[in-house]
């Protein structure tokens, strides 16, 4: 045993903090094959993942209440634990035990599928977000563009519980779903697009690390203020976040496409929706905000310190610190999210396209092609 | 071609201006986080209902001549006085007397006009039943008191807004002595009574 | 047989099958919402193929352009003109589709024929991988730049017509009268309608 932690120990020394590598040598030291330890490597971190996505909703829909309360002088859950902490799981609880009701006139097959199709290219898309330099499922080489590809199913899923509720107001709130989610898409991948470009890559990891040579004055949200705006914005609208939750407006359309879903169908739109906005604001703080960097770079500290920046010691709290930091700006734009939530009116669906089409949309383009020409124009400080 | 770049620079204006608004918006919102939650949590804690609170009817029997003056002052005739002419003694003698709260609407105009004051409106407001029929009360149920928001030792009452002390919005943890803001009726009468032998006191002279 | 080869095996086989199937059931199947449902199975099924073949870049954009926008506006048409419509009976039907089916056949064949005859390199050319986004942007902007710019010039065209036949409303006043409609307007406001009647 006492082997094999140093095989680990060397291999974080060796290899800086890569888990998968130091993981199969720990099952080689034990005396398994190394197909056979990638093999159980593989769902390790998927797993994990998805712990921290959904504990991520229990803490974001707990803050939501909260938050919302204290936005609105109330106390907020208060008996579920202690400050009401244990709430959302409560609430979790109900809705797992509750009544499965499919309506006897609706599409049994495409009513249960609906749901389903809502919720997995959002934990798919948890895929490509980094909490550190080695510290995500995959570094894919399309990183971002996969994100924006599987947000894009999301609005079949809605169609698709739309339809089969056979429900007029599910009907229709389908349709402005998927509507509000093709028009922002646009303005959203223009934005991400000018990113890219001054990172030169697709990877999350590429774009983080392109933001950390400088601390917190190199982050993409100086270089890019207009794309920030405009990527948040969309973000919202694809979350279908207060000023744009159309598609559930109460006082038109009942709960648009979740009308007649309860129990736990119900819970995976609950989720899905909350799982989406903790993925919106890590994404803008991955693109945006300098993803897991300090504000300080970490390399200036160890050195003002005189420590060598790969020492294991420094390496875990590095690691530690970045994803603190991710955790920390994201939980930041969900506050952000819940108090423009009480903050700003409902917007009608015209005011809504026209925002996308006629504004965020000239606006990225004019963006883009700004970045472009400050690319060219100053390589240095916009990613040659 | 001047046009359009004035459009474009009115555009931009506007978009400024609009996120102005915003972020002044997001600014009551949060400022609105640091202030004390004015929940008044229910069961546990109740505000003390204002003087002339029109809530349930109290009656008492005894008092009661049986005339019937409740009934026609009531917009819908709710009130039923039984009472039959008891021919010895030719006066009227009451029986029964009820109202159903599921349909009376408060209005208190029985109160107003009953002549011997047998009617008095409460503090009551809790009549919830799981049957409508249980909110037609008798003249027994109209009699019983109800129970005090102040006296009720498993309640913890607070003041409403009006009966706080100036500037204070919260009824959470009042100081002990404080009261409402403005003067009581009888620190006024005083005054005025001062101010009226005053200006009697000129007239003389 | 490694893993890898296997399970490369066991998804190929998968995703074919669902392609497949997919497929017969956008054809074959009387609701037509299935049908697109299915259509997006089949895209998103493609695109799976594309990621067996390690290229992933056109496994996403796939998605996004196949599943995300066209098969979404395929529903969202249907579902706007969710008439349920009795379709009258067409003369000699089971002719017409004796005669589609040998059509289809016959395509058919000649695919498995082409399939057949062609002298398949396997293994095919080493897949690029990760730089693949690069090369086909370096692509569409040197030697297939024509095509490219002359498919964006078609698109637009395609939308402008687009627009002119669902505002046809609009549009076709000024066509047909050759005057602007805020001139219509203020002619119809100037001759006095009420006046006219009040004096027949």
């Amino acid at each position: 045993m006492f082997t094999t932690l140093k095989i680990v120990f060397i291999a974080v020394v060796d290899t800086g903090l890569d888990l998968e590598i130091s993981f199969n040598h720990l099952l080689q030291g034990i005396g398994l094959p190394s197909s056979i330890a990638h093999l159980l490597w593989l769902p390790l971190p998927m797993l994990l993942v998805l712990t921290a996505s959904l504990i991520g909703v229990l803490v974001t829909v707990w803050l939501e209440r909260k938050i919302s309360a204290a936005a609105q002088q109330r106390i907020g859950p208060e008996y579920a634990g202690a400050l009401g902490i244990l709430q959302p799981v409560a609430d979790g609880l109900k809705l797992l035990v509750k009544e499965d009701i499919i309506p006897k006139k609706a599409d049994s097959l495409l009513f249960t599928l609906g749901p389903i199709l809502v919720l997995i290219p959002v934990i798919l898309s948890w895929l490509i977000v980094p909490f550190g330099q080695n510290l995500l499922i995959s570094n894919v080489g399309i990183g971002i563009f996969l994100w924006i590809a599987l947000s894009s199913i999301q609005p079949i899923g809605l169609l698709m519980s739309g339809y089969a509720s056979n429900n007029k107001y599910s009907l229709l709130g389908g349709l402005r779903a998927a509507a509000q989610s093709i028009s922002y898409e646009i303005p959203l991948a223009l934005a991400v697009l000018a990113v890219v470009m001054m990172s030169n890559s697709l990877s999350t990891v590429d774009i983080v690390n392109q933001q950390n040579t400088a601390g917190l004055l190199s982050w993409n949200i100086f270089r890019q203020p207009v794309g920030f705006l405009i990527f948040w914005i969309c973000a919202l609208a694809e979350c279908e976040r207060l000023p744009f939750d159309l598609p559930e407006a109460e006082e038109e359309l009942v709960a648009g496409y979740q009308t007649e879903y309860a129990g736990m169908k119900f819970a995976l739109f609950y989720l899905g929706s909350y799982i989406n906005l903790i993925l919106s604001s890590l994404l803008v703080s991955v693109l945006y905000l300098g993803g897991w960097g300090f504000p300080i770079p970490i390399d200036l500290i160890t050195h003002s310190l005189g420590q060598s920046p790969n020492a294991p010691v420094i390496q875990i709290i590095a690691a530690t610190i970045g994803i603190i930091m991710t955790v920390f700006k994201t939980y930041l734009l969900v506050f952000l999210a819940i108090l423009l939530r009480w903050t700003t009116p409902r917007v009608r669906i015209d005011q809504l396209l026209d925002l996308g089409w006629k504004f965020l949309l000239p606006i990225s383009l004019v963006n883009l092609l700004f970045t472009a020409a400050l690319k060219l124009a100053f390589p240095i400080a916009f990613g040659g | 071609m001047v046009t359009f770049f004035q459009k474009a620079a009115e555009y931009a204006q506007d978009a400024i201006s609009a996120g102005k608004y915003l972020l002044q918006g997001l600014a009551v919102t949060f400022d609105h986080m640091r202030r004390r939650p004015i929940t008044v949590q229910y069961p546990y804690e109740k505000l003390i209902p204002s003087e002339r609170y029109r809530g349930r009817i109290h009656y008492e029997f005894d008092k009661c001549i049986a005339c019937e003056v409740c009934v026609r002052v009531c917009p819908i005739n709710l009130p039923v006085v039984d009472w039959v002419m008891n021919k010895e003694t030719k006066k009227k003698e009451l029986r029964n007397y009820s109202i159903d709260f599921g349909v009376c609407i408060f209005c208190g105009n029985c109160v107003e006009y009953c002549p011997t004051n047998c009617l008095s409106m409460t503090e009551e407001y809790e009549l919830a039943a799981f049957d409508r029929h249980n909110l037609n009360f008798d003249n027994v149920a109209l009699g019983r008191l109800p129970t005090n928001v102040t006296t009720d030792p498993s309640v913890i009452a607070l003041k409403e807004l009006a009966y706080l002390p100036q500037g204070v919005m919260d009824p959470h943890e009042l100081e002990k002595d404080s009261s409402r803001a403005g003067k009581l009726p009888s620190e006024v009468l005083i005054k005025t009574i001062d101010n009226d032998t005053a200006s009697i006191g000129e007239k003389t002279q | 047989m490694t893993i890898s080869t296997s399970t490369e095996l066991i998804c190929f086989l998968i995703l074919s099958s669902v392609i497949v199937s997919g497929g017969l059931g956008v054809v074959l199947i009387e609701n037509i919402v299935y049908s697109a449902f299915l259509l997006g199975g089949v895209f998103m099924s493609v695109a799976g193929l594309y990621l067996l073949l390690n290229a992933s870049f056109v496994a996403a954009a796939q998605v996004l352009v196949y599943v995300g926008a066209v098969n979404v506006l395929i529903l969202f048409a249907i579902m706007l003109v969710n008439k349920k419509e009795v379709m009258k009976p067409i003369k000699g039907l089971k002719l017409r589709k004796f005669f589609s089916g040998c059509v289809c056949a016959g395509l058919l064949a000649l695919l498995f024929r082409v399939n057949i005859i062609t002298n398949w390199a396997t293994p095919g050319p080493q897949a690029i991988g990760e730089i693949a986004t690069e090369r086909i942007g370096e692509h569409l902007f040197t030697d297939y730049l024509l095509p490219f710019e002359l498919a964006s010039v078609l698109l637009l065209m395609a939308m402008i017509g687009a627009i002119v036949l669902a505002r046809r409303d609009v549009i076709s006043i000024e066509l047909e009268t050759t005057k602007s409609i805020q001139e219509n307007i203020i002619n119809n406001s100037t001759d006095n309608v009420l006046l006219n009647q009040s004096n027949d």
